[in-house]
């Protein structure tokens, strides 16, 4: 099980039942903590639909007492590729 | 040459802190998630030592110096003043200095420069091998800049910008950043990368001297390199980047080299920021591209922790924006006395003390003010007249209730430059940095009969005869008061 967080403005920016695209940090443990990746991912308030955990940020910081699980589908490489 | 002692290094200037008492070794370990950023969170509320860290979690050979600049005494001792100095004095030292013959950097070869002492190239780039802390908790990520500069070049024009501008690590090879549109580096790229669509070399610069970073957040016109030496008396010492044209200071601590790129955007915040708060929300910022990491053994990595007062961002750029102001003012011929801000005004309120020798002179002062490359960082003037000592809030308290007409004596501009960082502005504000500001004047209309209009203000030293207040002052004591310091 992986722990992951998310910065929303909003909260229907985690509209559950479809991909989406989001910008997730790694929870876990060890030197790579707070990282980000871009995936498109599915989410659900239900946490034993996926396996992974998502908890989640407001704006400025603000953790939200929401919580979901998280199914991450793939990672997206947005960078163009001229830099890789 | 000059006989000016400053410290050359942030080593030299942490041993210097040590030896006065102003920073305080800790050899426990000390955890980069939050740990450390309360400790020096806590200094800075405080006016406490600067934290050494010399032990963190999961980093060993690296460590931690905090709140470098956030006292008064600190800054002294990086300017190699006594650290009892007043701070009038270390004002005056700061004109004195910058009002001196630029001092241009030399170029040193790279086996003498400690901050090649060991370099990661290639694969081997990764961020997450420094340690970069998460400074606040809720922070939009571990921020790798706090205390640095950002190193960059016109590629026509040649002028080199070092500036302070926040960075967040994205990923091991990633980092975003607010950089103003106002700013040196902001005005760089609109002006020149964006439209070709140019990636913009960088460096990162991390570990300063004391004076090198002074000059990175510094409002100043004179480029950094050459404001460093005018600091400091003595060139600043640079060495050739790895992989791009930049020259850094050979000194500091870790160097992280890459391009800014003109066609990708990651999200970057929010952060605590100067003014206590967290106003910027996430958003897309300036992406950095890192391509290579130098770093000398045993790397010391500097934080500066923004939030209230007060830290270097109150502390020095008060500091370093009123006497900026000053020389504009006095570059015009204003007969001002003096400007200082508050620290505790999060550097949003300048007083400015000035004869008033003739009408309208707090608007040309606050137009002047507002007008600069200054401007966009304060939006309160207040003009006091050359009777009040602007150090004194008692005093320019009192001048303002008093003497600040409702109707004629504030003056508010509309649609100016802010910043995105105002508590107080509204959201369509902060998002296109649109500003407004405010002139108090204090003064009395020059207009106004000065015998029968002027209140007369009625005090000790201005109501008595002077052989009354020294008869009255020798016999204090005599009277039966304890004496008075
Ligand atoms: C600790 C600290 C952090 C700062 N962060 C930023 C920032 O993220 N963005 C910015 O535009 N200015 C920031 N500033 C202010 C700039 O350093 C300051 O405006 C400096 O003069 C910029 O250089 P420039 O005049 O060459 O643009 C910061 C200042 C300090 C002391
Ligand atoms: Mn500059």
């Amino acid at each position: 099980m992986n722990q992951w967080e998310v910065f929303v403005m909003d909260m229907t920016e985690l509209a559950e039942g479809q991909d989406i695209e989001l910008s997730i940090r790694t929870l876990n443990p060890g030197l790579q903590k707070y990282t980000y990746k871009r995936v498109r991912a599915q989410v659900s308030s239900s946490l034993d639909k996926f396996a992974d955990q998502l908890q989640v940020r407001l704006g400025r910081g603000q953790l939200s007492s929401a919580r979901y699980s998280i199914k991450v589908i793939e990672e997206i490489q947005r960078i163009p590729a001229k830099y890789l | 040459m000059s006989k000016i002692n400053a410290p050359k290094s942030n080593r030299e200037f942490i041993d210097a802190c040590i030896k006065a008492g102003d920073a305080v070794r800790i050899k426990q370990e000390v955890d980069w998630e939050n740990e450390a950023g309360a400790i020096v969170r806590r200094a800075c509320e405080l006016g406490a030592p600067a934290p050494f860290m010399e032990k963190i979690k999961d980093y060993p050979g690296f460590s931690y110096f905090g709140a470098p600049l956030s006292t008064y005494r600190r800054m002294a001792i990086s300017l190699g003043m006594d650290p009892a100095s007043s701070l009038p004095e270390i004002g005056a030292e700061y004109l004195k200095r910058t009002n001196s013959e630029p001092i241009a950097p030399v170029v040193i070869d790279r086996k003498d420069a400690p901050c090649k002492e060991n370099i990661l190239r290639g694969k081997d780039v990764d961020l997450c091998k420094l340690p970069v802390p998460l400074v606040h908790d809720g922070d939009g990520g571990r921020y790798v800049g706090t205390w640095h500069a950002v190193i960059t070049k016109h590629p026509v024009r040649g002028d080199v910008n070092w500036g302070m501008y926040r960075q967040m690590m994205f990923d091991g090879r990633t980092m975003s950043g607010a950089v103003f549109p106002f700013s040196d580096l902001g005005k760089q790229l609109s002006e020149y990368y964006l439209p070709r669509g140019e990636a913009a070399p960088f460096a990162t610069a991390i570990g300063l001297s004391p004076l090198a970073a002074m000059a990175a957040c510094a409002p100043s016109p004179i480029p950094e390199p050459e404001l460093v030496g005018m600091l400091s008396g003595q060139p600043a010492r640079l060495v050739k980047c790895e992989t791009n044209d930049l020259e850094v200071p050979a000194d500091a601590e870790i160097i992280i080299e890459g391009v800014i790129c003109p066609d990708y955007k990651v999200e970057e915040g929010p952060f605590g920021e100067y003014t206590g708060y967290r106003t910027s929300p996430r958003d897309f910022r300036v992406t950095f591209r890192v391509d290579c990491i130098t770093y000398r053994n045993n790397a010391t990595m500097t934080i500066s922790n923004m939030g209230v007062p007060q830290d270097e961002g109150q502390l020095l750029r008060s500091f370093s924006l009123g006497l900026e102001l000053e020389k504009l003012l006095r570059s015009q011929g204003i007969p001002i006395t003096g400007v200082y801000m508050h620290p505790r005004s999060t550097h949003h309120m300048m007083i400015v003390g000035v004869k008033a020798t003739y009408a309208g002179i707090a608007q040309q002062i606050a137009q002047l003010a507002f007008g600069s490359k200054l401007g966009p960082w304060f939006h309160m003037v207040m003009v006091v007249d050359d009777q009040t000592d602007i150090y004194n809030w008692d005093e320019v308290y009192h001048a303002f209730c008093t003497r600040c007409h409702p109707v004629n004596g504030i003056h508010v501009y509309k649609n100016t430059t802010g910043t995105p960082l105002y508590p107080y502005a509204t959201p369509h504000e902060r998002k296109y940095s649109i500003g407004s500001k405010v002139l108090f004047d204090c003064l009395w209309p020059v207009d106004w009969d000065k015998t029968n209009d002027v209140p007369t203000l009625v005090s000790f030293k201005n109501v008595y005869p002077k052989d009354i207040q020294e008869r009255v002052l020798s016999n204090w004591t005599n009277y039966g008061y304890p004496p008075v310091k």
